[in-house]
């Protein structure tokens, strides 16, 4: 299956192109692959409580990014922002932009729903419906109307990229319920392809499964890279080590006057730097365990 | 900080330790060869081709320990960079302990000869260039001091310098018989046994640098070269 080209979610011809001065900052060396989402000044409230404030990020195009910090840090709030799931939490205020291909992704006259199709979402614990494993993955086509012309091909096909058609090919009709949790998972991402998406975020995708299952996922995410953009929300350091690309470390800070703590981003780096010779020494002293 | 993570960097301070108490040893063979070498002490050589082995053994029981962290700890940044290091510089102080074995059992090939008085005075100094590198060095990976570890790349020209002088002393040595080769070539052997040390010495350096900032920045001596 080949990527859907990049398209704008809608014209939005008044939205004015990044320019150099506000350009968020990119890790060294990384100029060839094009920017899928860019944040400026993103800030995310629930209610009067800030989350995260000032993020200025990229997520480029092809690559797999980890956003690593400890609890509390809002690296799964940032995810959240990037397809519009805070919009289901109330009193969840996001400031600032996200440019998605170079558009507003939150402008008055995009769909949210068309921006959940293009950007799926794989949570830590895997959450297949109880339906069939064939029903799982075309569950998503049929509710959007998407134009198919064989259910089951495609199924097929979502199955094979998400490594597991092998093991369920014989029993489509059996409850999704009934695999194990790294078949789950795997289902849930099958589930996700299946609307052909463009980007998929995954929230501690690993954390309820067992090594051998987290692995295969690992495999999973690299093999998927060729065909989509990742972003991964872990709280296993050496996960992230060994499948992203590119790893922002989040921290919580603490406001002085009123003692409260929101999130903020301190390094963003290629991550073969940043866990070997991080720049800051925030993310020197969390990646080695001397604090978090 | 966890219990877990506490006992690790316990664990590593008491690498980093060792390895300076590997140096330590690695100085003694210096000084215990060279002693035994210009004396033709033959019971003194037969003590440092002994005492090796506390060098070997403690070289081994440290690469165990750091393999053993980087399965349990997986460890990242400084403290990987900082295994990583040991991992190299244990084998490069170890080789020192090798190389003095060498200069030491010299004495047995020499024996009963007497070193010429200037070439005597040459190895001291090699003795005493060798030990102040591998010092240097020692204290550039204890202290993380990028800046000494830097300045072994000069005083490796030193030895170097050291070395050419023994040559020259050794070709001036009159009335070459088959005593007197004997005599330059283990003489030749041993300068060049001393030179390598300093290579050794240099090469931690270098990996000191690396391990404080994450690149190397000057040029890595070849030990073997």
């Amino acid at each position: 299956m080949s990527n859907i080209p990049p398209t704008p979610l809608a014209p939005r011809p008044t939205v004015a192109p990044a320019t150099e001065a506000d350009a968020a900052p990119s890790p060294e060396a990384d100029t060839d692959s094009p920017p899928v989402f860019e944040t400026k000044q993103l800030s995310v409230s629930y209610g009067s409580a800030l989350a995260v404030a000032d993020i200025n990020m990229y997520i480029r195009r092809g690559q797999i990014t980890a956003l690593i910090g400890p609890s509390g840090c809002g690296k799964s709030t940032l995810l959240r922002c990037f397809n519009r799931m805070n919009d289901l939490i109330p009193d969840a205020r996001v400031e600032g932009t996200i440019l998605y291909e170079g558009l507003d992704l939150y402008g008055d006259d995009v769909d949210p729903i068309e921006v959940r199709r293009r950007i799926g979402m794989v949570f830590q614990k895997p959450n297949p419906f109880p339906k069939s494993i064939y029903d799982n993955v075309a569950y998503g086509p049929r509710v959007l109307k998407m134009k198919v012309d064989r259910m089951d091909d495609l199924v097929e096909q979502a199955l094979r990229r998400a490594a597991l058609w092998d093991e369920v090919s014989g029993k489509l009709k059996k409850s999704a319920v009934a695999l194990s949790g790294g078949q789950q998972q795997r289902l849930c991402i099958a589930r996700a392809i299946a609307v052909q998406p463009d980007v998929i975020l995954m929230d501690e995708p690993c954390s309820a499964l067992d090594p051998i299952a987290t692995a295969r996922i690992e495999d999973l995410m690299v093999e998927l890279k060729q065909d989509y953009t990742i972003v991964i929300v872990t709280h296993n350091m050496q996960q992230a080590a060994r499948v992203s690309d590119i790893t922002a470390f989040l921290t919580a800070a603490v406001n002085e006057a009123t003692g409260e703590r929101h999130g903020e981003l301190v390094e963003f780096a290629k991550t073969a730097t940043l866990f070997t010779a991080p720049a800051d020494e925030r993310t020197e002293a969390y990646i080695t365990g001397r604090f978090g | 900080m966890t219990e877990t993570r506490r006992v690790f960097h316990e664990e590593l301070d008491a690498i980093r330790s060792d390895v300076i108490r590997l140096g330590a040893l690695a100085g003694e063979a210096i000084e215990a060869a060279t002693n035994a070498l210009l004396a033709a002490d033959l019971a003194a050589v037969e003590k440092v081709v002994a005492n090796d082995r506390v060098l070997d053994d403690l070289t081994h029981d440290m690469e165990q320990r750091t393999c053993l962290l980087l399965a349990q700890q997986q460890p990242m940044a400084a403290d990987l960079r900082m295994l990583v290091t040991v991992l190299r510089v244990i084998h490069e102080i170890e080789r020192i302990g090798d190389l003095m074995i060498k200069v030491a059992k010299a004495a047995r090939r020499l024996y009963p000869h007497e070193i010429d008085p200037k070439i005597r005075g040459l190895i001291d100094r090699m003795r005493d260039q060798a030990a102040a590198q591998l010092r240097l060095a020692i204290e550039a990976f204890a202290d993380r001091d990028v800046a000494r570890a830097a300045a072994l790349v000069d005083m490796d020209d030193v030895m170097d310098e050291l070395q050419k002088e023994l040559f020259q002393a050794i070709f001036s040595v009159r009335s070459p018989d088959d005593s007197t080769l004997q005599l330059a070539v283990q003489m030749a052997l041993v300068g060049r046994f001393y030179e390598r040390a300093g290579d050794h010495a240099a090469n931690v350096a270098d990996r000191v640098q690396f391990m404080v900032t994450g690149h190397f920045s000057f040029e890595p001596s070849n030990a073997d070269g």
